[in-house]
């Protein structure tokens, strides 16, 4: 297993947890789309050494990389790409409403809190 | 025939909703139907004697054992007698109870009936899960009942005082339960052999919990006195003859498991005998200190079911017999006796003794019926609780050692202490004092009354025909008791002279005790309950608050702080033989050229600088898919990031050119969390790479692409022909996503158009 490979997974997830905790919603699909990478690499590694690039008639089946795994992370590439451009669909919406791309707090959350005050019930 | 009965209750509940939007005594009528024929199905059974262990069973999941089971063995019929009877004859005072012009909507009788019907169910049940389900249909029910008046805040505590209480106690029981059956390897009560070990020891603890919150043991009795804030039908009804008897129910169908078995290490006689002594006594000394009759009925109960708790807990044939017969006794006089008191204060328009007097010469029907039943239940013969107690006492003079003096002291101590309330009662509301004034007599209120009262004393006239109902019912508790008997006279014997001591020092201390002026003791238990409530009430809103923040990076950072400490284990787990440098230096070059540009994409503070990066990033993917060996992944990966570029571009719009400022402090959390999770990642994933579990079959992957797939290309071999339905699913998502980033576009478009 590649020391190198493994140091590309964490740092990606690093920059992707650091990113997605930020307010601003481009900064967050930024980390969003690191995090897919940094999955996507670790599928790969999983699946074992790098290798002849698995076509039948090019290679031998000792000399291949692992196909499975490419064809589980071909499908999370995409799957992610989607999910990224609709995000952006989102925050350009959201741009539109509010003028910037802040995630706010979530007013219903801190009404409950707000309400700790209030009687559990009418005491006889 | 359950199912029929069952069904019949339903439409019954149903016809009563219907009909209480009319009137309360239509009502009532149509409600009365189910119990009067499950009380006659009943009757008819015992009548004609047959072995009516016919049950039904209703399977839903087989594997589990999951089946709902219906006996109509001696204990159900039994119970049903007094169930559905006392029920119909309540229903009957009902009517009578609230007004006949009493107008508007009313949902009383439907509920009373469902809680009727929820008796039955449990009354007849034969399988855990039968027997737990009804039982929480009877809390539910009795919490409506209890709050019917549900525009009075101390009455809405009150109801919800019991539902925690018996709620509570009903998840205890489940748990019991649950290790009852896992222990006797059956869910089907009556098939259980005794359980032995401390797996049971713990189940025996749990149901016995469970079964004292139901039947109000101290010290969870604290509901039982706030339940009285119901009108009384539902008192008579639910607080004597029929729900607080669900857990001396329970306790007397299971005690032969726990008590059957040799090895006598069990905590369960104990624990029910700690409950009942403490019931008994707690209970008869509340009865001698309200000075509300209702209350004073509503602590007696208390202090009955602690006597028969404690019975059942000794658990030998006699006690059994004799817990038995006071659950049928008790059942009638105190159903009587809440009755009167209901008249009483429908009459005159109080409960309390003290404005209460005379009332002997002015509610006569109603004396009559308070003192036939009262001296049943201080035990004097000719009537059935007198025969009950004797039996009692018969039990108790059969012990021996310290069970004899703890159980003794309880019985004769609880008995002294009954007769004192009894008298209290009878000479505080009828006897001497300022006449008060009485409002004419409801018919409806009073047959039922006068009925329960006849059947108190008929039932000693006809002991041997109660004893048919009795002597199988506490026989299938515990097989000893099939050769006991209610005995009308026992002869001079020890049992009866120690009944007469009973009476004489129970009736001087009551005699003494009404001339005493009284006033009613603050509920401090049950205020310690509410404010127990609310504390719990109050102390989630707190951890609500403080966790439902409403911050959606807090609530990320928490999840992923969480999710790291799952990695934990693998920072230990060493061992890095495995692990190379890099597959050619080409790929560390690349991993360098990536995670530069990561860092960069992160602390950059130009919106158009971090969209490149990301560019950059995805740019450097595509290389390192080129070197692991996936020509397809990297081509994929080059095409994706192009199209995100372009559409991160677009996405930022009218945005300012810089990001807006970051917090200093909630800054440093994050660089702090996401290098935690990052080190958490590649450890285990480097932990999980040491020992890999088999081998992939390349070789047969391979052929079986050429041959069957058709194609040399492995990977687009598996995503159009191995994976095809699921690369279809993949597909379906991209033209949602293109749907709907294409609505929000023409969204955007419409609103531009419209300003």
């Amino acid at each position: 297993m590649s020391i190198a490979l493994l140091a590309a997974i964490g740092g990606l997830t690093a920059v992707g947890v650091y990113l997605i905790t930020a307010r601003s919603l481009s900064r967050i699909i930024l980390g969003f789309s690191l995090l897919g990478h940094a999955t996507v690499l670790a599928l790969l590694t999983a699946g074992g050494p790098a290798g002849d690039a698995p076509i039948a008639d090019r290679t031998t089946a000792a000399d291949a990389s692992n196909p499975v795994p490419q064809a589980l992370a071909l499908t999370a590439i995409v799957i992610s790409f989607g999910l990224t451009l609709f995000l952006l669909a989102l925050a350009r919406r959201q741009q539109d409403h509010t003028g910037d791309d802040l995630v706010e707090d979530d007013l219903e959350d801190r009404r409950v809190a707000q309400d700790i005050d209030e009687p559990v019930m009418e005491s006889p | 025939m359950h199912l029929f009965l069952l069904a019949l209750h339903v439409g019954g509940i149903i016809a009563a909703a219907w009909a209480g939007r009319r009137s309360m005594r239509l009502a009532l009528a149509a409600a009365g139907i189910a119990p009067a024929a499950a009380a006659a199905w009943a009757a008819t059974l015992m009548v004609r004697g047959t072995d009516s262990s016919d049950s039904t069973v209703v399977t839903w999941v087989d594997r589990f054992d999951i089946t709902f089971r219906f006996t109509s063995g001696p204990v159900a019929l039994m119970m049903t007698l007094l169930v559905s009877g006392i029920g119909a004859l309540v229903f009957v005072y009902a009517a009578g109870y609230f007004a006949p012009t009493a107008k508007g909507a009313t949902n009383f009788p439907a509920t009373l009936l469902a809680f009727s019907a929820s008796m039955l169910g449990l009354v007849w049940a034969d399988s855990v899960w039968t027997l737990f389900i009804f039982w929480e249909f009877t809390s539910v029910t009795s919490f409506l009942l209890v709050g019917y008046k549900n525009t009075d805040a101390a009455v809405l505590a009150s109801a919800r005082r019991a539902l925690m209480i018996t709620g509570a106690g009903g998840l205890v029981l489940l748990a019991g339960l649950l290790l009852l059956a896992s222990e006797a390897g059956t869910t089907t009560i009556s098939q259980m052999e005794p359980v032995a070990g401390s797996t049971a020891a713990l189940a025996a603890i749990l149901v016995m919990v469970g079964a004292a919150t139901k039947s109000a043991q101290v010290p969870f009795h604290v509901w039982l006195p706030g339940a009285m804030a119901a009108p009384t039908p539902v008192s008579a009804y639910l607080h004597s003859a029929t729900m607080v008897k669900a857990g001396v129910l329970l306790i007397a169908l299971v005690g032969r498991l726990f008590t059957g078995s040799e090895s006598n290490g069990l905590p369960w006689g104990w624990l029910g005998i700690a409950f009942g002594t403490a019931s008994v006594f707690w209970g008869a000394i509340g009865a001698l200190r309200h000075t509300d009759a209702k209350l004073i009925l509503a602590w007696g109960t208390v202090s009955q079911l602690g006597l028969m708790i404690t019975l059942l807990s000794v658990g030998s044939g006699k006690a059994v017999f004799a817990a038995t017969s006071i659950v049928f006794a008790h059942a009638i006089f105190k159903a009587a006796l809440f009755m009167i008191v209901g008249e009483i204060d429908i009459r005159t328009g109080t409960r309390q003794i003290a404005e209460l007097g005379g009332l002997a010469r002015s509610m006569p029907v109603a004396f009559g019926v308070a003192v036939v039943s009262g001296l049943s239940m201080a035990g004097v013969p000719p009537l059935l609780g007198f025969a009950a107690k004797e039996a009692a006492i018969e039990a108790v003079l059969k012990l021996s050692g310290a069970e004899q003096i703890v159980v003794g002291a309880t019985v004769i101590g609880g008995s002294v202490l009954t007769v004192a309330y009894t008298t209290r009662f009878l000479v505080a509301v009828f006897g001497a004092g300022p006449a008060t004034k009485v409002a004419p007599r409801r018919l409806l209120m009073t047959v039922p009354a006068v009925t329960l009262a006849a059947l108190s004393l008929v039932g000693f006239v006809l002991a041997p025909s109660i004893n048919k109902i009795l002597t199988p019912a506490a026989s299938v508790f515990n097989p000893d008791s099939s050769v006991y008997e209610l005995i009308r006279w026992p002869g001079l014997k020890t049992a009866f002279v120690i009944s007469i001591a009973i009476m004489v020092v129970g009736g001087v201390l009551g005699w003494i005790l009404t001339g005493r002026k009284a006033s009613a003791p603050a509920p401090i238990g049950a205020n310690l309950a509410d404010r127990t409530l609310d504390g719990i009430l109050i102390g989630s809103r707190e951890v609500t608050a403080v966790v439902q923040h409403g911050s959606l990076p807090v609530y990320l950072a928490t999840m992923i702080s969480v999710a790291v400490g799952a990695t934990v284990p693998f920072v230990f787990d060493g061992g890095t033989s495995h692990l190379v440098l890099w597959n050619s230096p080409l790929q560390g070059l690349v991993v360098a050229g990536i995670l530069g540009s990561a860092l960069a994409g992160a602390f950059v503070n130009s919106r158009l600088g971090a969209a490149l990066a990301l560019g950059a990033v995805g740019t450097g993917m595509s290389a390192l898919f080129f070197i692991q060996g996936a020509p397809d992944l990297a081509l994929t990966q080059l095409l994706v990031e192009t199209i995100i570029v372009v559409g991160f571009v677009i996405g930022l719009g009218h945005l300012g050119r810089e990001f807006p400022p970051v917090q200093t402090a909630w800054k440093t959390v994050r660089i702090v969390i996401s290098l935690l999770a990052g080190t958490g990642v590649a450890l285990a994933l480097a932990a999980a790479g040491r020992q890999p579990v088999g081998s992939p079959p390349l070789q047969t992957i391979a052929e079986q692409s050429v041959e069957t797939g058709g194609g040399n290309n492995i990977v687009n071999v598996i995503l159009t022909d191995l994976r095809a339905l699921d690369t279809l699913g993949e597909v379906v998502v991209l033209a949602t996503v293109a749907f709907g980033v294409a609505a929000l576009a023409r969204a955007r478009h419409s609103e531009e158009v419209a300003s």
